[in-house]
């Protein structure tokens, strides 16, 4: 077991390098405004019996939990999740029935939709890859994804049942996850290791703590970077200090640069992007992804793009983003794939899949004209994407309220070259398989205030059959029907028509 | 006297009808060119889209939503040809229109003894209906399934037992429904419709064997024969081509359908309740009788065994309105396309009909069944597009309200029907003409 710990400090200028002391093998931090990167790596031997053999099910399982709360990202942490739990994997072939629903329910939420006990391949759906002849074949080829605010359950379970009985640091580290932005879990089994890497902002007054390398962690590497602008444009440079925490702990200073796949949008400060829905909702409602500040592309190759993490109670209509015209009145390029439940009829509780996935190619606003290149510095400009709902189950109350996560924007843009040897790369991250190796994504962030309550997820208030106010529904449904089919029946064999032919040829 | 000189005169009629429906397609052509809004119907495209899979050598049921026969994605092949072709499908429905217009003319004329200008009046019910034309223009295949209704009729009216089966096999690969009319052409199909009236009548006292054997003629036994071969062998043909997907989407998904998303139907706010999940919340509440399970019995025992049985006799094409009208408001899914398909039969009721002859019932019969529709529709908007919870009370009653209103009509529908002489369906226009 390792341990390395990255602080990216967020304003250099800030930085002294007294902020830091090493003494006794330790390193302590006073006051560090810096962003925290904590990755421990495990090799499988050293994880409880259980934990192992569940993993072993697996080929590849890559977890990325984002927190609803926004976060500020720096380099080289600047790639996103939608908020909540995504879970991406590839089944050994031995074993195509993994256990996802019963790890999934014992670690993060029991209540995630999840049936236990069916075929995985049912509630997961194929990842979105590139094409057949793309360069590149995604590690991970199943998805899952689930609405989970916190981590509590992790959290808790990390402390009962990983954490030694008298561990502080172990039950001290689940708890910061609580706090963290975001949270990796990867495992691959060619390599044979499990890694947990966590992402937290700093607390208001910087990092002010003692750092010590505990018995049960062989290396525990601490370093404290800043980025650093650099003349090739394709790669990040970072400069600091490393130090290996131990009894000869002392810091070394740094300087490295590596190329990225996941790059600052340095081009247009400012430039944010906010998600709602248009009301009223009602059964088709139409999701709003609005910018704020210039949208500009940062290079010619560059498209705008937006991934949609949709719950099964949400699905898209494919074949309405078929229409050109229909395309562009709602700021559309293109619906670029989509993968899952997207049955157009069926009500959400006969759907076995956790949902559907999206990736929309996005118009952006004409150039603007040389003269009125300010006016149009600072506009509007708004994609709408409809959806539409399924039925949810009646239930004693009119409306069912459901979240909806904020989907991630970004550029996708054609990159010269490969971004391995990054030591901060993130990989499966849903949209990223769909788009060959030479891809440069940069990210557009979310608007910090979120959804006016700074959560990074719009509710929709969906209709529903209220249970309440249907008791006689059965009774008076059945009973005007059976008083239809009896009274037709009179009316079919009473004599009374015959009569009447009678009385009219009585009169002749 | 410019309205009956234009009813005088079939070319005028006809061609209005024609420049109706062109009129409507070409609206379309531009309306979906430059609107994002489209008329053409979302159908269309699926069909369209079936054409094309077909085209590539693949399955039309590789298209989501189609679950039709891939008969309909072959008879639209040309749309997949580039430019205007796209179309042919709307205009094939839009002279299937005309076709039926015209067929329900030769019938009134023929075996209603209509004048040229009464027949093309009640024709024009069909071909100057302004939502059949709409129906078809927009690409909805209902309105060629009024073809092989039509002629079917015709068929069975002209005694041409062969060509009856096919179209009836034909019509029920096509759309299932149908074989209802199975059982009210075989009841009509009896040896004193065929001789002609009066030869066997006198008889009095048969045995219950020599019954069976008078029901089981010549007609019956060929039309049961052709029209089961005509529908088998479609079915194996298609089967033997497109697998079971053919099967799946073409018969059993209608068997297991729970169409849970609003519609006409009177069942609808019902199965949604108890097709969905019991929460913990109301697991306590009674357990349901899941009587809905039995929708289909008095639904096929009105349309397809007493409807047929009292009045096919009396008058066969107002029996099939009248079979049609209770298959419909007895579904458990209905959408407005489904008006259609007894729409097709009213030229043939409505002359000797008490909607048309008591004004004061007719027009509340139509005020009626325009507003349950309207409430209904009203509702409906409230929830689809506002988000208001209306399944109860509001679509659930609205839907309750339009069916009673429907079983109204029908009760008039079979009372007029049976208050017809028996074996005078082809003379029924005796009462009015004393009138006259």
């Amino acid at each position: 077991m390792k341990q390395r710990i990255t602080y990216l400090v967020e304003d250099p200028d800030s930085f002294t390098p007294e902020q830091l002391e090493v003494k006794d093998g330790s390193l302590s931090l006073r006051g560090l405004k810096a962003v925290q990167e904590h990755r421990i790596t495990f090799s499988l031997d050293e994880l409880p019996t259980e934990l192992r053999t569940t993993l072993k099910q697996w080929q590849e399982l890559h977890i990325k939990w984002a927190s609803l709360k926004p976060y500020t990202a720096i380099p080289p942490f600047t790639s996103r999740v939608s908020p909540g739990l995504h879970v991406s994997f590839t089944p050994h072939k031995s074993q195509p029935k993994g256990q996802l629903c019963d790890l999934l329910h014992t670690v993060f939420d029991p209540a995630a939709k999840c049936s236990s006990g069916t075929d995985a391949d049912e509630v997961a759906t194929p990842l979105i890859h590139a094409d057949e002849d793309g360069n590149e074949k995604p590690s991970a080829s199943l998805q899952y994804y689930s609405y989970l605010p916190t981590l509590n359950k992790l959290a808790s379970f990390i402390e009962e049942t990983l954490c030694p009985p008298s561990s502080t640091t172990c039950i001290e580290y689940a708890t910061s996850l609580l706090e963290a932005s975001y949270l990796d879990i990867d495992y691959s089994a060619p390599a044979p290791i499990l890694t947990l890497t966590a992402l937290s902002t700093p607390p208001p007054a910087g990092w002010t703590t003692i750092l010590t390398s505990p018995h049960s962690i062989h290396t525990t590497e601490v370093g404290v970077l800043t980025h650093e602008p650099n003349p090739d444009p394709e790669d990040l440079a970072f400069a600091g200090f490393l130090t290996v925490l131990g009894p000869s702990a002392a810091p070394k200073p740094t300087r490295f640069q590596a190329p990225a796949r996941h790059y600052p949008l340095s081009a247009s400060p400012g430039l944010s992007y906010t998600a709602r829905f248009t009301h009223p909702t009602g059964l088709h409602p139409t999701l709003e992804v609005s910018f704020d500040g210039k949208l500009e592309p940062p290079a010619e190759s560059c498209a705008l793009y937006t991934y949609l993490t949709l719950p099964s109670y949400l699905f898209i209509d494919k074949y309405q983003f078929a229409d050109p015209l229909f395309l562009s009145a709602q700021n559309l390029v293109a619906l670029q794939r989509v993968s899952g439940a997207t049955d157009l009829e069926a009500p959400d509780w006969v759907v076995p899949q956790w949902g559907s996935a999206a990736l929309f190619e996005l118009a952006v606003p004409p150039p603007p004209e040389e003269d009125a290149k300010d006016k149009a510095a600072g506009g509007n400009w708004t994609s709408r994407i409809p959806l539409h709902l399924r039925y949810l189950p009646a239930s004693p109350r009119s409306h069912t309220p459901v979240p909806v996560p904020w989907p991630v924007v970004f550029w996708g843009c054609a990159a010269e070259q490969d971004s391995a040897g990054n030591p901060f790369d993130r990989v499966n991250l849903g949209y990223d398989g769909a788009f060959g190796a030479g891809t440069r994504f940069m990210h557009v962030p979310p608007e910090a205030s979120g959804n006016g309550t700074g959560e990074l997820v719009s509710w929709i208030d969906v209709p529903v059959l209220d249970t309440s106010a249907a008791g006689w529904v059965e009774t008076g449904t059945i009973g005007v029907v059976v008083c239809a089919f009896v009274g037709l029946c009179w009316v079919l064999f009473s004599d009374r028509g015959k009569q009447e032919i009678k009385a009219e040829k009585k009169k002749q | 006297m410019a309205l009956s000189a234009f009813f005088d005169s079939s070319r005028a009629v006809f061609s209005a009808a024609i420049l109706l429906r062109a009129v409507f397609l070409v609206y379309g052509l531009f309306q979906d060119a430059y609107s994002p809004m489209k008329y053409t119907d979302i159908d269309y495209f699926v069909f369209t889209d079936a054409a094309r899979f077909i085209a590539q050598g693949q399955s039309p049921y590789d298209r989501d939503t189609y679950r039709y026969t891939p008969l309909l994605a072959w008879l639209i092949y040309p749309t997949t040809w580039p430019g205007f072709w796209f179309s042919f499908g709307k205009i094939l429905f839009a002279v299937g229109d005309i076709i039926t217009g015209w067929m329900m003319f030769c019938i009134l004329r023929s075996y209603h003894t209509m004048s040229q200008e009464r027949a093309l009046r009640y024709a024009s019910i069909w071909l100057l209906n302004p939502m059949v034309a709409t129906i078809s223009t927009r690409g909805s295949s209902e309105g060629l399934l009024g073809v092989f209704v039509t002629a079917l009729l015709w068929a069975v009216l002209a005694k041409r037992i062969v060509l009856s089966g096919f179209l009836l096999g034909f019509a029920v690969h096509f759309k299932i429904y149908p074989f209802i009319y199975a059982a009210s052409i075989v009841w009509w199909l009896d040896d004193d419709r065929i001789n002609r009236r009066g030869t066997s009548k006198s008889t009095t006292t048969v045995s219950f064997a020599e019954q069976i054997i008078s029901f089981l003629n010549v007609q019956r036994l060929v039309l049961a024969a052709c029209s089961l071969i005509t529908f088998m062998g479609l079915n194996v043909v298609m089967y033997l081509a497109y697998g079971w997907p053919f099967l799946d989407h073409s018969y059993f998904y209608h068997m297991i359908r729970i169409d849970h998303r609003h519609n006409f139907s009177p069942y609808n706010t019902l199965l949604y309740l108890n097709s969905s999940p019991r929460t913990n919340v109301n697991a306590s509440a009674q357990p349901s009788l899941e009587l809905e399970r039995l929708a289909f019995l008095p639904q096929l025992l009105l349309s397809a065994v007493f409807i047929p049985l009292v009045l096919s006799k009396k008058d066969l094409p107002s029996t099939m309105l009248a079979q049609t009208f209770a298959f419909v408001a007895f579904n458990k899914v209905c959408t407005s396309q489904y008006f259609l398909w007894y729409m097709m039969f009213l030229p043939y009721y409505l002359p000797e009909s008490t909607l048309l002859r008591s004004r004061s019932v007719g027009v509340s019969a139509l005020i009626l069944w325009v507003l349950g529709q309207v409430f209904w529709l009203q509702q409906g908007f409230q929830l689809e597009f506002n988000g208001h919870s209306t399944f109860v009370p509001g679509l659930w009653a609205s839907g309750i309200l339009f069916f009673v209103v429907n079983v109204g009509i029908l009760g008039i529908i079979i009372r007029d029907v049976q208050s017809k002489d028996a074996l005078t369906g082809e003379q029924n226009a005796t009462p009015v003409k004393k009138k006259a």
